[in-house]
């Protein structure tokens, strides 16, 4: 127990949240490629056709694990966020603004995968159908994070909390958008995957596995992305202080990477 | 004592600088002017369109007000007094959105009944049309203030604005225009009222809160 508490306050400093963190960014990257690799090649090539929707439906294997990256990332941004309210911690304003903009990047991968699938099967690029539209709004939430942290350039921790104000807003409206975006209407297709096994999902282990294998690639991509993305915020934020001038410092005395 | 105080000033200095309350509703007629000109005149066009059309643009018109609640009191350091004073913040927070209720939003709910005429909604939509604006202009000024506190400290925040303010009133745009829309249809509103009163009551609680840290974060 002490161990996890040692950890949880060693990561709470940038100097050592740097320290730590520059080696897991290796093995990261290794397990992102490599992962998506498998799971495209498998997803492609070697998962069966489906019955209805013939090979069209392969753009899953991006799509839905992008989609589920979206949300799961704006979790994050909000959680960051209190923290950064509450706590003012450093290290979550840096994982707030770092796991912003891939949110925001795996949103637009969602909706434009979502689009090209749509043009085969629904005849249109575009329907106001209910994911689609919260999706859409999604992003705008994501731009407004990013927005109102970039027109506070002159003070970096002002505009971070000020973000992390509007991301708060946004976990708490959330739900509402969503289940207001549902009422209003749907046809978009079920869920593709569903735990309890329900009717139209994906029965097929063939299929669920690339789809499996490609939700945790993006998870790593997304940890390797955002832990990079921290560390360059916070050698940019705290650049005045010593820590920093000895990480470069070392970072150029010995081999990339290594810093400690 | 100090709520009425802050109220009353809010609502005279609106008043004196009266573009504040009529810009709102130029900007309607504006625009209202341009929907049978790009659709054709044709009645039956325009009232399908009408329930959302009308919705919309109270919600635009009232858009463009909300940059100033804070703004003016931000560049002037009235703010900065209010928060040494002691106020209660959100207290002021509260005071500065029935100000701007005050004088945009009962100006918006009774101007909304003629956009819907120029735009042949039905005459029996009209009781519904206000309520549900009576029940949504409250979201708008409470909201706004978040979006106002937010960008006080920006220049040309007015952008920034829309993007933050935009998804939050999706919800509210869903159910108020839905409401107006099933009661052109024949259909009860009932449902859709509830739901607006739903998020009215949910941002009268946690908006206060919400533009009162943005304020306090601002002034730091």
């Amino acid at each position: 127990m002490n161990r996890i508490i040692k950890f949880y306050h060693e990561m709470g400093s940038p100097p050592s949240f740097y320290r730590i963190t520059s080696h897991w960014l290796t093995p990261l990257l290794v397990l992102a490629l490599g992962l998506t690799l498998y799971g495209l090649i498998d997803g492609l090539f070697f998962a069966p056709e489906d019955y209805q929707q013939g090979d069209s439906y392969r753009i899953i294997f991006v799509h839905v694990p992008a989609a589920w990256m979206s949300m799961f990332i704006y979790a994050i941004v909000g959680v960051a966020g209190i923290m950064t309210f509450v706590w003012r911690m450093k290290v979550a304003e840096a994982v707030m603004m770092a796991s912003a903009p891939i949110g925001a990047l795996f949103t637009a991968v969602t909706l434009l995968t979502g689009m090209l699938w749509g043009k085969p099967m629904w005849g249109t690029y575009w329907d106001w159908d209910a994911r689609m539209t919260s999706e859409l709004i999604l992003l705008f939430l994501y731009i407004g994070v990013m927005g109102i942290y970039a027109a506070y350039d002159e003070d970096p921790r002002k505009a971070a909390r000020l973000a992390a104000l509007v991301a708060i807003i946004g976990l708490v409206n959330l739900p509402i958008i969503r289940y207001s975006v549902y009422w209003w209407t749907s046809i978009h297709q079920g869920s593709s995957v569903s735990l309890m096994g329900g009717s139209n999902g994906i029965q097929d282990w063939d299929m669920l596995r690339p789809l499996l294998v490609m939700a945790l690639a993006t998870k790593f991509y997304f940890l390797y992305s955002m832990l990079s993305r921290a560390q360059s915020y916070l050698l940019k934020t705290e650049q005045h202080k010593q820590w920093v001038s000895k990480a470069i410092d070392g970072q150029a005395r010995h081999k990339p990477g290594v810093s400690s | 004592m100090r709520f009425q105080a802050l109220v009353k000033r809010d609502v005279l200095v609106s008043w004196r600088k009266k573009s504040n309350i009529y810009q709102p509703l130029v900007f309607q007629l504006l625009i209202v002017t341009m929907f049978p000109l790009g659709l054709g005149a044709g009645a039956q066009t325009l009232a399908k369109i009408a329930p959302a059309v009308v919705w919309i643009l109270a919600l635009l018109s009232t858009l463009i007000t909300l940059e100033n609640i804070f703004k003016d009191d931000f560049e002037d350091g009235s703010l900065g007094v209010y928060v040494l004073s002691g106020m209660n913040l959100p207290l002021a927070v509260l005071s500065k959105a029935l100000a701007h209720w005050l004088t945009t939003g009962i100006p918006v709910i009774l101007f909304a009944p003629v956009t819907g005429m120029l735009l042949h909604l039905p005459e029996q939509a009209n009781g519904i049309l206000m309520l549900s604006l009576l029940i949504a202009t409250p979201i708008f000024s409470l909201l706004g203030t978040i979006g106002s506190a937010l960008i006080m400290n920006i220049k040309n925040g007015g952008m920034l604005l829309s993007v933050l303010v935009m998804p939050l009133l999706a919800p509210v745009l869903i159910f108020g225009a839905g409401a107006v829309l099933e009661t052109t249809l024949g259909n009860s509103a009932y449902g859709h009222l509830m739901l607006l009163s739903g998020c009215a009551v949910l941002c009268l609680t946690l908006a206060p809160l919400a533009a009162a840290a943005a304020i306090k974060i601002n002034l730091e």
